[in-house]
């Protein structure tokens, strides 16, 4: 099957070592625009498309937790401001002791929802509408693929070259390249 | 650890570990079945029970003058604690890499959220007044009334919230790749139902990379949990001015309670479910033995606790620190707190004898007088304070009525009912993790 903007690849491996290998050819060769699937999570592979680079939900994760510390601080603080006749113990109306657990607790909730938050936006999920190619339910089994969704057709001869001589086990592209379940 | 163990936990391949693990879903039996009927009329029992204290007032139930802190405060306080092993072995030990983990954590997770499910019914049971829940909650009102955050009962709504709400969200999370695999082993209605469980996840690059990064940071946020929110729980004790209650022993104490009634409740649950669905592979006695050993470190340190608090009154030299301590023991309800003794103290001595660690029988029985044991610290804790205050004229004794027991009943009811329904519609074992403990298929070598 061809798009408007490309071909659709997929190269099926069944053994981590040559699925590496097919992305350090396909880095090397300078071809971009791929995705790779997998059963479970490999730091191997991670370190061969990433580099070390790390995800930016991290950065979700601090803003989250500061928010949560600030507003932990701020509802109690303005609240008791505006209520000052409840002074138990005679402590100062904002008493940081007293306030510590819900600036903690607000820090962990703010801090985790945001977390999630981000880990939504940088995974792309909920991902209901992937591209076909995607939805090889092999996958989740003991399969690793590289697709290409929209490939430039003059680079398709090339592409299968690299993923066939880096050891998939099956190179298909166009429609081909979409896994229909035997007897489904 | 005997090494069979150890490798009597690794499928032979990733495929063997999706098809043995997701096998016994939505295909229930008769004993689940029997199970889940029994489960549902104690909680419609509960429920029953509950409709009467609406209607005729909190006097159906036992606590009156002087002890408003009964059993609904005592299972509020038992189920929290059940839910902390969860957490424990799903954060704590993710964050140590600790290998025997990968098995059990999803069970305990799900433990963990439905016990904080059913703690949760408990303070609007104790409130009477179940339609003013709300108040708990600081919410902009036209009256300006706000709730007093320097209170630890406010601690309390603060912790309890946090905890289930970042417990769930870790559950589901560690969920998504796992309902994508039961997805992409069904067909029709099934597999839309859990293609929109598990968001569309397609193990991609993108996601995996992502994925792993937050899953790490909600390990770091609940692991600190653990610990915190037994304390705070404690703290609704602690803070106040109450003989037996008022020591800094509480937090400790209580957090080393709830991670062994918690791992002592995990054993118990996945025994039985390990067995039923034939997992020997995934959870055995490698798991228990390592939960048993937690049970053993939290049981010394609870020890240590009971006899330390009996010092702090002796060497106080405070007449009714000395005298609570003193009634707890000898007094009308001795047996309450004999039964924690022996329950928390002396029956768990058995696991000392590794034969007696790895045996099914024992570990499970053992597992049950815990839980038993644990129940009855808490009553120990809850109903002897304030039944013998400060002031003698005040005195009388606490029991429940048959309402107060229907209720406790009826929570055990509703967190079977939530367990039993999560036993056959999601993977008890996380699927994903149990491959990670697989060898990679490999053609040469990953040593580049």
């Amino acid at each position: 099957m061809s798009t408007a903007s490309g071909t659709q690849i997929k190269g099926v491996y069944a053994h981590l070592d040559c699925l590496l290998t097919g992305i350090d050819d396909l880095k090397s060769a300078g071809i971009t625009g791929w995705t790779v699937q997998a059963p479970l999570p490999r730091h191997e592979i991670e370190e061969a498309i990433y580099e070390g680079r790390p995800s930016p939900v991290r950065w979700w994760t601090l803003i989250g937790a500061v928010t949560g510390l600030t507003v932990g601080f701020l509802l109690p603080s303005l609240t008791h401001a505006q209520w000052p006749m409840i002074n138990p113990g005679g402590k100062p109306v904002v008493s940081l002791p007293t306030f510590a657990v819900i600036m903690f607790e607000c820090t962990i909730l703010i801090g985790g929802l945001a977390t999630f938050a981000g880990m939504i936006v940088h995974t792309g999920l909920p991902s209901l509408g992937l591209p076909k190619i995607l939805q090889d339910p092999r996958v989740v089994d003991d399969k690793f693929t590289i697709s290409f969704i929209g490939a430039p057709a003059s680079q398709r001869e090339r592409i299968e070259e690299l993923l066939k001589g880096s050891g998939a086990v099956e190179v298909t592209h166009g429609a081909d390249a979409i896994y229909e379940v035997p007897n489904a | 650890m005997d090494d069979k163990y150890r490798e009597a936990n690794r499928p032979a391949t990733y495929a063997a570990a999706n098809r043995d693990i997701i096998r016994p879903l939505l295909t229930p039996t008769v004993m689940w079945v029997a199970a889940f009927v029994l489960a549902t009329a104690a909680m419609v029992y509960g429920g029953y029970c509950w409709y009467l204290q609406i209607t005729w007032g909190m006097g159906v139930a036992g606590i009156k003058h002087p002890t408003f802190w009964g059993v609904y405060i005592v299972t509020f306080v038992f189920w929290v604690g059940i839910g902390h092993a969860g957490t424990l072995i799903s954060a704590i030990l993710y964050l140590v890499r600790s290998r025997w983990r990968t098995g059990v954590y999803r069970a305990s997770e799900a433990m963990t959220i439905f016990a904080v499910m059913t703690a949760l019914l408990f303070p609007a049971l104790h409130l009477g007044r179940v339609w003013q829940m709300y108040w708990f909650f600081p919410y902009p009102n036209q009256r300006e009334l706000w709730m007093n955050f320097k209170s630890p009962l406010m601690w309390d709504v603060f912790a309890i919230s946090t905890y289930f709400t970042i417990s769930s969200v870790f559950f589901y999370v560690g969920l998504v790749p796992d309902m994508a695999i039961v997805r992409d082993h069904s067909t029709g209605l099934v597999k839309r139902i859990y293609n929109i469980l598990a968001l569309g996840w397609r193990g991609t690059n993108k996601q995996w990379h992502s994925y792993m990064a937050a899953y790490g940071f909600f390990a770091a946020f609940a692991a600190p949990l653990v610990l915190s929110v037994h304390s705070v729980v404690s703290w609704d004790f602690a803070m106040s001015n109450t003989a037996g209650w008022h020591s800094t022993l509480f937090p400790p104490y209580f957090v080393a309670g709830a991670i062994f009634s918690g791992c002592a409740m995990v054993i118990t649950l996945l025994m039985p479910m390990s067995y039923l669905f034939k997992w020997h592979d995934y959870v055995n006695t490698w798991h228990y033995e390592s939960l048993a050993k937690m049970c053993l470190l939290t049981s010394g340190i609870l020890t240590y606790s009971y006899f330390m608090e009996y010092f702090i009154a002796w060497y106080s030299q405070n007449p009714y620190e000395q005298y609570i301590f003193y009634w707890r023991t000898v007094g009308e309800q001795w047996w309450i707190f004999a039964t924690m003794v022996v329950c928390n103290c002396i029956i768990p001595l058995v696991w000392y004898k590794k034969a007696w660690r790895q045996n099914h029988v024992i570990l499970f029985v053992v597992s049950i007088f815990v839980n038993i044991g644990m129940w009855f610290e808490r009553l120990n804790i809850v109903a002897s304070s304030t039944s013998r205050s400060f002031d003698p004229s005040t005195w009388d004794l606490y029991w429940p009525t048959v309402v107060e027991w229907g209720i406790l009943l009826g929570s055990a009811g509703w967190f079977s009912f939530w367990f039993l329904l999560f036993a056959k519609t999601l993977p008890g074992v996380a699927i994903t993790e149990i491959k990670e403990m697989v060898e990679p298929p490999v053609k040469g070598s990953l040593e580049g």
